[in-house]
């Protein structure tokens, strides 16, 4: 492992999304998981449960693509992504960690900041070796509340 | 399924099972999926593009994996239910054509700050038996304890 690919720990990047959530994303997201969950569209049934309203899916938030667009790629892709110094293009996802600390409204307006925490060399099973790359994000709210965090592992 | 809609933190079980989720994973199913994350990477969606990569079909993405796991927590826990942790690694690709099935079980309950919490464990398994994740587990929070001081 280079130097120049250690020295990218620590490096840290943040998107506001230009709008609040919305309870149409909210509803899309929920349509595109087949889930039904009344929480999610329903505000009727919603606002008799201790979340007071219609909240998002946990997980709907720890997508970063929706708050932020960048340059699209010959592969399609305009999410976020770390420019790091590794000749491989394979980018397989390892794992996710969540935490959320509040539901997300649909009023919320979310600023997120990626953050890469480490990266280390580790063999592979099949005898090779891969780079491990872990970013952490944190979820915030136009009033800065946290909303969650998400440690995600990436293998390179 | 049945969903309670506000199920009691008392009535739950260690060992309870949770509904399990049987999902055909459609190329529809990828393009929802992708079209609501804003994630338009052609391995989701462009089978000729995976197929020149050496990969069978278009493949899902993990996260959402971890939105079906938050599904099953969130529609067993009912409508006062809140995810407070969910964690997963992924042991295996899924992809266009695989059934899985994503299970779990209650592991412990403890009170934390007043709030009642079930920790459960969950797994997602292809119609093959292969395992798609590992260390996957859920804390479902029920809100506060009757009489105590909400936190």
């Amino acid at each position: 492992m280079t130097e120049a690919l250690k020295s990218c720990v620590g490096r840290e990047v943040t998107y506001s999304a230009p709008e609040p959530v919305g309870r149409a994303s909210i509803r899309y997201f929920a349509v595109a998981t087949g889930d039904t969950n009344p929480l999610y569209s329903d505000e009727a049934v919603a606002s008799l449960s201790r979340h007071g309203g219609v909240i998002a899916p946990p997980t709907m938030v720890c997508e970063t693509a929706q708050f932020y667009t960048a340059p699209q790629t010959a592969d399609g892709y305009l999410g976020h992504r770390w420019d790091l110094p590794i000749e491989s293009d394979r980018n397989i996802r390892g794992g996710n960690e969540y935490e959320f600390f509040q539901p997300v409204r649909p009023d919320d307006s979310i600023t997120v900041t990626w953050r890469i925490v480490d990266i280390y060399e580790r063999e592979t099973r099949k005898g090779g070796s891969a780079i491990f790359v872990i970013s952490e994000a944190r979820y915030v709210n136009q009033r800065g509340e946290l909303l969650a965090i998400n440690r995600e592992t990436m293998i390179r | 399924m049945t969903r309670a809609a506000n199920r009691a933190f008392d009535g739950i079980v260690v060992g309870e099972r949770l509904p399990a989720l049987e999902i055909d994973v459609t190329l529809a199913c990828l393009v929802m999926y992708a079209a609501a994350t804003w994630d338009f990477h052609r391995y989701h969606y462009d089978t000729r593009y995976v197929n020149e990569r050496g990969f069978p079909a278009p493949f899902v993405d993990g996260q959402m994996l971890g939105a079906l796991i938050a599904r099953q927590l969130m529609d067993w826990g009912g409508h006062d239910a809140f995810l407070r942790r969910l964690r997963y690694r992924l042991s295996a690709m899924v992809f266009v054509g695989d059934r899985i099935v994503v299970s779990g079980e209650v592991a412990h309950t403890r009170v934390d700050s007043g709030h009642g919490l079930a920790v459960c464990r969950v797994e997602i398994v292809k119609s093959d038996g292969t395992s798609v994740v590992s260390a996957a587990e859920g804390t479902v929070d029920f809100g506060p304890m009757a009489g105590e001081p909400a936190a």
